[in-house]
Formats: structure tokens, sequence, C-alpha cells
């Protein structure tokens, strides 16, 4: 009964007074100790210690909360697809600029090698311009 | 399954090919207990509605990855408890005031007030205790999680869960002492 009384007690101080938090393996030594006068004590201390958890009632979600944060949600991924197409956009639009500036300021050089000059662009090929 | 397991597996795979009517459903399914579940770990409400909406962007996001290899719920529990450690992390502590304003013209509003004294006193003190000690109090006692669930949930044994509980609620315990005295 000593054992008993050991782990009814840790029980008592880990889950509290009810026996449904209790793990299952536990409740049946619940059902036994808790009419002795040492266990009903020791419940009673555990259940001092529930009723202060219990004065904490959060208020429920509002009905409109999953509404609102589904919406919020499907709202936030068409515009972060949006705005990495519209980067892609902006950086081959840069890259199509960088190479038609740099083709048009480059002074001519036919000597070039034109693998490089249409890889690479002008810039990379100094002597090449139209 | 009876506990709707089945149900959000079915949901899940219509999400991870991109229906938002069922995400839309699963958001309807778990926004509330997940909410109060993380207003519990963080003690503030405006917080706890941000960090679900960025665990549901996450399962959006995510869902093509998806393997029922759990619960969904249990899975979900995963994802808002690490949520709630990197904001830990990212932010102090936070100390939360006591709200001082009374619910006036109401006959009951001096109970109300009491009550709601009560229960900042208890918020405080949970958020007083170590993150961990917070969790294990918060999924047992007052999600009433399983011992295994809400052990998986935080990545320990089930005994470790119990060591856990029962420091918790010793600090609790001292935390009442100290303001019946």
């Amino acid at each position: 009964m000593t054992n008993d009384m050991e782990r009814f007690r840790a029980c008592a101080d880990a889950y509290g007074a009810d026996a449904r938090r209790w793990p299952e393996a536990d409740r049946a030594l619940h059902a036994r100790c808790a009419v002795t006068a040492e266990g009903a004590a020791i419940l009673a201390a555990a259940a001092r210690t529930d009723g202060f958890l219990d004065a904490w009632v959060p208020e429920p979600a509002a009905p409109a909360l999953a509404g609102r944060i589904a919406e919020a949600v499907l709202d936030e991924q068409p515009r972060r697809r949006r705005v990495a197409a519209w980067s892609a956009a902006a950086f081959a639009a840069s890259a199509v600029f960088g190479f038609a500036v740099g083709f048009m300021q480059a002074p001519a050089d036919p000597g070039a090698d034109l693998v490089t000059l249409f890889i690479v662009g002008p810039a990379a090929a100094p002597g090449i311009g139209l | 399954m009876a506990d709707g397991s089945e149900e959000d597996h079915e949901i899940m795979a219509a999400v991870a090919r991109g229906d938002t009517g069922a995400f839309r459903r699963l958001v309807d399914r778990h926004a509330g207990w997940g909410v109060g579940f993380v207003e519990r770990m963080l003690g503030g409400r405006a917080d706890a509605e941000d960090l679900v909406q960025t665990a549901f962007l996450r399962v959006w996001q995510g869902a093509a990855a998806w393997e029922p290899a759990a619960r969904f719920r249990t899975w979900f529990y995963r994802v808002l408890y690490n949520l709630c450690m990197d904001h830990f992390r990212a932010n102090a502590m936070p100390t939360e005031e006591v709200d001082e304003e009374l619910p006036d013209g109401r006959p009951d509003g001096e109970a109300t007030f009491a009550a709601a004294q009560r229960a900042d006193r208890v918020r405080a003190a949970i958020a007083g205790l170590p993150a961990r000690q917070r969790a294990a109090i918060v999924l047992c006692y007052y999600q009433e999680l399983s011992q295994a669930d809400a052990a998986a949930t935080l990545g320990v044994s089930e005994g470790a869960l119990e060591s856990l509980l029962s420091r918790g609620r010793a600090a609790l315990k001292k935390s009442m002492q100290r303001e019946l005295h």
C-alpha cells in the first residue's frame, strides 16, 4: 500500500485530482486510494491547484476567426506569387536593358569573338559595336 | 476513426491539391482550439491569433509534403508548440499587465472584476513558469491531451512529461500560497 500511495501522490502532484487526466494505467489506483483518509487529503490538495488553474478561462474564439485566418492565408499566397512573378519579370527586363545599353555603347571592333559577344554582351568584348 | 482524424487526412489530401475550400474547412475545424492552446502558452489573444495564422500558412504551403504518419491534430499541436518556442526565443517573456478597466453598468460588475483578477493571477503564474513546464500543463490540464500525445508534442518521454507537470504544479502551488499570505 505504501508504494501504491507513493504512486498515487506522484500522480496527484502531476495530473491533479481528476482521474480522467491520469494515465489509464493508474486510474484503478485512483479509485482504490481516493477512499482512504490519506488519499482524500492528497486529492483535496491537488484539487486546490486545479481550482486555481480553472480560474483562467480564455474567451472562446470568435466564430468569424477561422474565416478570417483562412482568407488571410489564401490572400497572402497569391500576393507572394505575384511579387515573385514581378521580381522575375523586372530582373529579365533589366538584363535585356543592360545588354542593349552595353551593346549600343561599345566601340566597333570587327575582330572580336562573336561567341563572347552573344553570351556576355559587348561590355565583355569592348572592341565590338554596331 | 471517431475523432475525425480520417476526415482530416482526406481534407489534407485535398489541400495538397490546392483545394481552397478544403483549406477553409481545415481552418474551421482547428483554428478554435489552436488559438486556445496558443493563448495559454503566450498569455495573450492577439499574438495567439497571429501565430495560428502563421501555422496555417505553413500548412497551406507545405501540404503537398505532408505525410499522414500521425493524426493531423497531433502534428498541428507540434507545429504550434514549435512556433511558441520560436516566439519565446525571439521575444523577452511577456509581462502581462492586469486590465484595470471595470465592466461598468452591470449588476455583477464586482464579481466579474474579481473573476478577471483571479484569471489574470493564474495567467501571470503560468507565464512565470519555464516554457516546457508551462507547455506540459497547458497540454495535459487545459487541452486534456493524453500523456502519449502531450509527450510527443514536447518531444519527451512520458516519464519526463510527468516530471515537468509535477514541477510546474509545485511552482503554481507556491504562487497560490504567496497570494494567500
